[in-house]
């Protein structure tokens, strides 16, 4: 998760500051106004950032924002007087902030490669309406003729056409917005926002709506791209279709990646770089005959730095995460147990077909509270299909599935999820750049996912306590401030389900916790279920016989689809329908041990 | 009447010509996994190539026969230069070294041949025109393309369907990492489908350039609608390349004549309908 800046950091940057409010002293205009825009596309990329960085979604649109910014001044500017800065900046985030929903409300819907040409594709589309209409000049642009000002009351406190007040004011938001994102993405909100980038699957399963919050984080980063747009026309007074050119969001991504994805001072050091990088090489008394080829030059020194530098100038700032050694495990305290009830869970004549397949036929289970149930049947038995209708992940084809007594029969996923229903995965699914700790946390905000939250406040104590308790729980509270890739597969799991005890949990699915697991580890995570069932609700599939045997307290044995027996582990050692159709194949010594 | 006819015809010939080059883009997507922003800059290259050799040459088709195993060479080069090297990273560094081969590119070609716009001549025996009615006519060398367009595509079908390497890629294409548990040898299979790739991007670029005029930049518009194009119709499906090039090709052609200063804006709105309706494209895997 990203943490605060680091003192390097922030000297680095305080440096830069210091050094940006001498320029007008020292600097002469070329050197103000070469400051002014480096400023403005360190503004313009700190959004985009938000976006790719904070949650991994690949713009390739994102000038079309600062573009609608740069046209917001144009619209809201008359020419007979200077228009109100407190008027056109404010209509300037609002115009692209509401494209950005309208485009968004499309484009999150997609992910990937997908979200990259979609976006790419808006943008032109964008740049094709106001290059082919006659909206504002079409192709030819238009000029804003006067600058707008600051003004209060009809009071005009700053001119913005005097180069030296504009660039001021351009430090200051610069600041601003980057205090902003950064408080944004350090929020619960933004927690869920880096959540998503690693993992979205894992955050949806947990109970957020992902589409929401990817929605929102692209109406932000749209909103201050159009803020940065409409400095932009500021500078030269003069728009025109190309800003909208994906050529624009090209270079602002490489400023991104340049400066260093996902840490938000790492693309203001980017969009310096690039522009002292960009302006030498156009520079002949510098660089000769490059300055003619000089994008070309660009392009070389790009490829360089993708290849050789993947984490960018702040790679350099900031060491890698999870590289310091890990912190040497504490034993974990005597757990904390709470009076606390597990969830019942039963279905009526549940069924599930795939095509002419059926896969789960007629199986009717009740399931009951603080208690582990096992799952058993060879492979093609239905049981993940059963877990998956029971999560909400499938639908059932007929028959009812009921939680506690309430008929969750067709619920989504999530809303299942909010109900205290909590899964895991075959394969281990949690966010691996954050820490055991984080991971906790983030699962604890699950409890109150309907609320947008930009405030730790009211809940940081609450989230807290359940993710302490969740790790002491699971036996982790050694590890929480281990990033979780750098954990032991049975730590992995054992996170997982630390997780969904953290959200809420009081019926736990685990599909093979115990798989892949040493005959160690085997033993620590079965006497961890037995644990758990005192306050929980525990369903396993598993493969490891022994294992099941031992920990569970019912077993459900199905067999192509069908509900073949259930009962208690000595019910179904004996049952001679299990023995013949399932673990015959195991040999009766087995069977009777 | 005969307007819709036209529409028709241009439709069908432009969405073939995006065809090509989409082609080419969603092959690289779905075998190699990488997005590949210069596609439009192989484009461009195409309709240069066509222009030098033609000049030398005097026949459109004659250049042809040399200029597509020279970008099919180009394009395994570049493969062998960069872009073996972004295989398996993220989607990110993709585009960005990608993009730095478009300014690369750019410059290149500006060195080479310079920005004034060239035209590349009609062969004689292509010149004529077809009479549709009294008032109509339509260019035989249009048909001619549409015609090369459909041969190269039934090329690649019978290539695809029929061949060793073919089913290699129709392995890569259902599962990726698929083709590399049967152990082919990754490397060239590859290198084979970027440089097929580039080559068909080129094809395009040649054919059309004696309708369109040759000039800096002129893949660009074509990489975008053949992103447009692959989204609709679906990472990595040839089938849904095709599809999608000519339902573009259509709308684009109706939208000049009916929606004259929104026509480029219909293929966007269209894209957003298909996604909106399914947004995995409409022959995407899942």
């Amino acid at each position: 998760m990203l943490t605060r800046p680091r003192p390097l950091v922030l000297a680095v940057l305080a440096a830069l500051l210091v050094a940006g409010l001498l320029i007008p002293a020292f600097g002469g205009p070329y050197a103000v106004k070469f400051t002014t825009r480096f400023i403005v596309f360190a503004i313009f990329v700190l959004s985009l950032d938000l976006l790719i960085g904070i949650t991994g979604l690949v713009s390739f649109g994102h000038a079309m924002f600062f573009a609608l910014g740069a046209y917001a001044l144009y619209f809201v500017s008359s020419t007979s007087e200077a228009s109100n800065a407190l008027v056109a900046f404010p209509a300037a985030m609002l115009l692209a902030g509401l494209v950005a929903a309208a485009i968004g409300a499309v484009a999150v819907l997609t992910r990937g490669f997908y979200f990259i040409m979609v976006t790419l594709a808006f943008g032109q589309m964008l740049f094709s309406l106001f290059f082919d209409t006659k909206i504002a000049g079409g192709s030819d642009g238009a000029y804003i003729y006067i600058k707008p000002a600051v003004s209060l009351a009809g009071v005009t406190l700053l001119d913005l056409d005097h180069r030296t007040t504009f660039f001021f004011v351009c430090l200051a938001l610069l600041v601003v917005v980057y205090a902003a994102l950064l408080a944004v993405a350090r929020s619960p909100f933004g927690r869920v926002l880096q959540g998503i980038r690693w993992n979205e699957g894992r955050l949806a399963a947990l109970g957020f709506n992902t589409y929401v919050y990817k929605l929102l984080s692209f109406i932000i980063a749209g909103a201050f791209a159009g803020l940065a747009g409409v400095l932009y026309a500021t500078i030269d007074g003069y728009v025109t279709p190309d800003l909208f050119g994906w050529r624009q969001s090209g270079i602002a991504i490489m400023m991104v990646v340049l400066g260093g994805v996902g840490t938000l001072f790492g693309p203001i050091l980017g969009a310096l770089s690039f522009s002292l990088v960009e302006e030498v090489l156009k520079t002949e008394s510098l660089v000769g005959p490059i300055a003619t080829n000089w994008s070309l030059a660009l392009g070389v020194l790009l490829i360089a730095t993708v290849l050789g530098a993947p984490r960018g100038i702040a790679g350099w700032l900031e060491p890698k995460r999870g590289a310091e050694a890990a912190a040497a495990p504490v034993p974990a305290t005597a757990r904390e147990r709470r009076p606390m009830k597990g969830k019942a869970i039963e279905t009526e004549g549940l069924s599930r077909a795939f095509g002419g397949l059926i896969a789960v036929n007629d199986v009717t289970l009740r399931l009951a509270p603080n208690q582990v149930h096992g799952i058993i049947g060879p492979n093609g038995a239905g049981k993940t299909t059963l877990i998956n209708l029971l999560s909400g992940a499938l639908r059932s084809t007929s028959g009812r599935i009921r939680l506690d007594g309430e008929d969750i029969t067709g619920w989504a996923q999530h809303a299942i999820a909010r109900r205290g229903l909590g899964r895991s995965y075959q394969r281990t699914n949690i966010i691996l750049p954050f820490t055991a700790r984080e991971n906790c946390l983030i699962a604890a905000q699950a409890r109150h996912p309907e609320a947008l939250r930009f405030s730790t406040r009211g809940y940081a104590k609450e989230e807290a306590t359940e993710a302490a308790y969740a790790l002491n729980a699971t036996g982790l509270a050694g590890r929480a401030d281990t990033v979780a890739a750098h954990l032991s597969h049975g730590e992995q799991r054992q996170l997982e389900i630390a997780m969904l005890i953290a959200s809420g949990a009081r019926l736990l699915i685990l599909d093979e916790p115990l798989g892949g697991m040493g005959p160690e580890e085997t033993g620590r995570v079965t006497a961890l279920l037995r644990d758990l069932s005192a306050d929980h609700t525990v369903i396993l599939v598993e493969h490891d016989m022994d294992a099941i045997f031992a920990a569970a307290d019912t077993l459900t044995v199905l067999v192509e689809g069908r509900l073949l027996a259930h009962g208690s582990p000595q019910d179904i050692r004996r049952d001679p329908a299990v023995r013949k159709a399932y673990l015959g194949r195991f040999g009766e010594n087995e069977a009777v041990a | 009447m005969e307007l819709v006819l036209i529409q028709i015809l241009n439709g069908l010939q432009y969405g073939l010509l995006i065809f090509l080059a989409a082609s080419g883009l969603t092959l690289v997507f779905g075998i190699l996994g990488i997005i590949n922003l210069s596609h439009g800059s192989f484009y461009m290259l195409g309709a240069y190539l066509s222009l030098t050799l033609t000049s030398y040459t005097g026949d459109i088709f004659l250049s042809l026969l040399i200029g597509i195993p020279l970008a099919f060479a180009f394009g395994a080069l570049i493969e062998w230069l960069f872009i073996r090297h972004l295989y398996g990273r993220d989607h990110l560094q993709q585009v960005l070294l990608t993009f730095a081969l478009i300014l690369i590119f750019n410059d290149l070609q500006r060195v080479v041949w310079g920005t004034r716009p060239h035209s590349v001549p009609i062969p004689s025996y292509l010149s004529a025109s077809v009479q549709l009615s009294d008032v109509l006519s339509y260019p035989v060398y249009r048909l001619a393309v549409a015609g090369f367009c459909v041969l190269l595509a039934l090329g690649m079908v019978y290539v695809i369907q029929y061949t060793r390497i073919g089913q290699m890629i129709r392995a890569g294409e259902s599962n990726r990492e698929m083709v590399e548990v049967l152990g082919i040898d990754s490397r060239l299979l590859f290198r084979f489908v970027f440089a097929a790739g580039v080559a068909l991007a080129a094809a395009a670029g040649a054919i059309a350039a004696p309708i369109d005029s040759v000039y800096p930049g002129v893949g660009e518009p074509v990489l975008i609608i053949s992103f447009v194009v692959v989204v609709i119709g679906g990472i990595g499906s040839i089938k849904g390349a095709f599809f999608g090039a000519l339902l573009i090709g259509l709308a684009d052609a109706f939208g000049k004549v009916f929606l004259p200063e929104f026509a480029s804006v219909v293929v966007y709105a269209l894209m957003a309908a298909v996604l909106v309706v399914s947004p995995g494209g409409l022959f995407g895997r899942a």
